[in-house]
């Protein structure tokens, strides 16, 4: 029965990746080309997305400050490439470096606390940053921004390979995004990933079971800073500039909803969440001004109604379908 | 130093500090009782603030906004209540997520209703009077007034009525409360929808000294939470305390450097509460 179950998410998700190698083919011929660009962005904030879950879906913390991470690994990018004049690849490193770094300071203060305590200390970590970044302008740009020209990947010669190509660009999103999802389940099948569960699970038998629970949490906390910091500064490339508004709470706010919507603690929970949520604002938000209206509404329904979200959903109804086409003799005999 | 802008800006944050003290008791009882972090609490003072641009423009009468707007936002919040927090009471972690659903909610039917432009309300009172060396509008006077009745009257119904007995016995331990034959779900129900007639008590007095915009709430948020935070959770005293003293230092702050500097340091000043002290600052004063 498992292994069954196991099959049909294999393909699944199999062909899913292959959709998303075939989109910039695909997508121009059945629709407007522009969907390829929608997808290149819904790939990002999955990837934002994930690093919620994997706080809040496999060591139990939830982040509502996910955000200055993000914001970090922008500024990396457009701050590298604007002021410091940094190529492609070492503006990229600063970015990144930058959020795990920040990552690093803030988590180590912040897994001290726990449960509402915690969401409430990465709010104010993330508000104080920030405060910080509209108030100096000079190297932020503030609620402008700034923003940058894009230099080139490689160039060799007359050669140059540049995201100004949209090709070139969408498959550098969705590889960067499909290596860091493939890390995080290389992460969370290891024996570290197990710990971290455990810890989900309940920490005080974590900690008398020998587990470092606090040690745990911080190396959670910075490879989510990590993946927030990936999305940031892609994000940068994607839209050629880095704003101040990307570090306030309703960015990292999205973030978890979008995990919640797609369902916590499954691998790729965040990227249906965010993909339902990013198509709905695209195609609803052109015929309908008040659209939020029906993304609230999703919220409050499916924290009271499926807590598990799209995949949990599917999982259900995955597990009924071939149980009831499996067993029914069994069902009747207990009836 | 400009002595004047400073007095000013230190008497403005006083008459702030008590209204955000009036909004943040609301969330305070309602994190306190229920368990549940309201991200939506800042919409609440936002709704109370349309709902009062809205009696003025129908009836043209303040006060009768004063009267009546509380009473809107207590029936609004008794159905919320009945809608979305009483189906996930038990899911405490995700109250985070449903609330900001909510605010998105509120948020965006202010916008479809009301508008996205930001407008502003003519102070009931006009007029100003000396204070030491400025002259100071009247209505910040009345609105400070105004606010201390109101946490007057609310610390009054905690003590000394029934129900406010029966709240204080519901926070202190929902099962006991429950076996004494305290109606705790009735208590819940009239917890949240007190929060939220307090938050839009706090809407119309603020109204005449902000503008009634949709996004009022996203600013206020912050600043109850640390009111709440750096009081100490669940110290009601403590809560009022610390918004007039948060307030009253931002406004010194910002005196000499500027608002987002000043909002800088208490956003600090609430990092380093957190992590030290996470019962509050006051806790232990109160007793």
């Amino acid at each position: 029965m498992n292994s069954k179950i196991q099959k049909i998410n294999i393909a699944v998700v199999v062909a899913f990746v292959a959709f998303l190698f075939a989109a910039p083919i695909i997508l121009p011929m059945i629709a407007n080309p522009f969907w390829v660009s929608v997808t290149s962005e819904i790939l990002i904030w999955s990837l934002f997305a994930a690093s919620v879950n994997l706080l809040f879906g496999y060591i139990g913390l939830l982040s509502f400050g996910q955000a200055l991470y993000f914001g970090f690994g922008m500024y990396g990018v457009a701050i590298g490439i604007a002021h410091l004049g940094l190529g492609f690849w070492p503006a990229f490193a600063l970015g990144i470096i930058a959020s795990v770094a920040m990552s690093v300071i803030a988590g180590s203060l912040a897994v001290r606390l726990t449960w509402h305590y915690f969401a409430i200390i990465t709010v104010v970590f993330s508000l104080i940053f920030y405060f910080l970044a509209l108030s100096w302008k000079p190297l932020t740009g503030g609620d402008d921004g700034i923003g940058f020209s894009m230099p080139p990947m490689l160039r060799i010669g007359d050669f140059e390979v540049t995201l100004l190509n949209p090709n070139t660009q969408y498959y550098f999103i969705l590889l960067v995004v499909i290596g860091c999802f493939y890390l995080m389940h290389r992460l969370l099948q290891s024996p570290l990933g197990k710990a971290m569960i455990a810890v989900r699970e309940n920490d005080v038998r974590a900690s008398l079971i020998g587990l470092d629970v606090y040690r745990l949490r911080l190396v959670a906390f910075i490879a989510a800073g990590f993946m927030a910091g990936v999305a940031g500064a892609l994000f940068a490339f994607f839209g050629r500039y880095a704003s101040a508004s990307y570090m306030f709470y309703h960015v990292s706010g999205e973030g978890v909803v979008w995990t919640l919507v797609g369902g916590v603690g499954t691998l790729l929970g965040p990227v249906f969440g965010t993909a339902l949520l990013v198509i709905l604002r695209e195609e609803l938000s052109v015929l309908w001004d008040n659209y939020l209206l029906l993304v609230g509404a999703i919220v409050i329904l499916t924290v009271i109604y499926a807590p598990k979200g799209i995949v949990g959903l599917y999982t259900d109804m995955l597990n009924k379908l071939l149980n009831t086409s499996d067993e029914n003799g069994d069902e009747q005999g207990g009836k | 130093m400009d002595w004047n802008l400073m007095i000013a800006l230190a008497a403005n944050g006083i008459v702030w500090g008590l209204i955000i003290a009036l909004i943040a008791l609301g969330l305070s009882i309602i994190f306190g009782l229920l368990d549940i972090i309201n991200v939506a609490h800042g919409d609440f003072f936002m709704v109370g603030t349309v709902l009062a641009f809205g009696v003025l423009q129908t009836t043209g009468n303040f006060w009768l906004a004063l009267l009546i707007v509380p009473i809107l936002g207590f029936v609004l919040g008794a159905v919320i209540e009945q809608i979305v927090i009483k189906p996930i009471r038990n899911a405490a972690a995700l109250s985070i997520v449903a609330t900001f659903g909510l605010s998105i909610i509120l948020q965006e039917s202010v916008r479809a209703t009301y508008g996205a432009a930001p407008r502003r309300i003519l102070p009931p009172i006009e007029g100003t009077f000396p204070l030491l060396n400025i002259e100071y509008d009247i209505y910040r006077l009345v609105a400070a007034f105004l606010s201390i009745l109101a946490i007057s009257g609310f610390f009054l119904f905690l003590h000394r009525t029934k129900f406010g007995t029966w709240m204080r016995a519901v926070r202190h331990d929902s099962e006991a409360a429950l076996i004494m034959g305290i109606p705790t779900e009735r208590v819940y129900l009239m917890t949240f929808a007190i929060g939220f007639a307090l938050a839009a008590l706090g809407g119309v007095v603020a109204a005449p000294i902000t503008t009634v915009d949709f996004r009022s709430g996203i600013d206020i948020l912050p600043f109850c939470f640390m009111a709440v935070i750096i009081g100490g959770l669940g110290n009601l005293p403590g809560t009022a305390a610390a918004a007039v003293l948060l307030s009253f230092v931002e406004g010194v702050v910002a005196s000499f450097t500027d608002p987002t500097m000043a909002r800088i340091t208490s956003l600090c000043l609430m990092s380093a509460v957190l992590l030290l002290r996470p019962q509050g600052l006051f806790t232990g004063l109160a007793k």
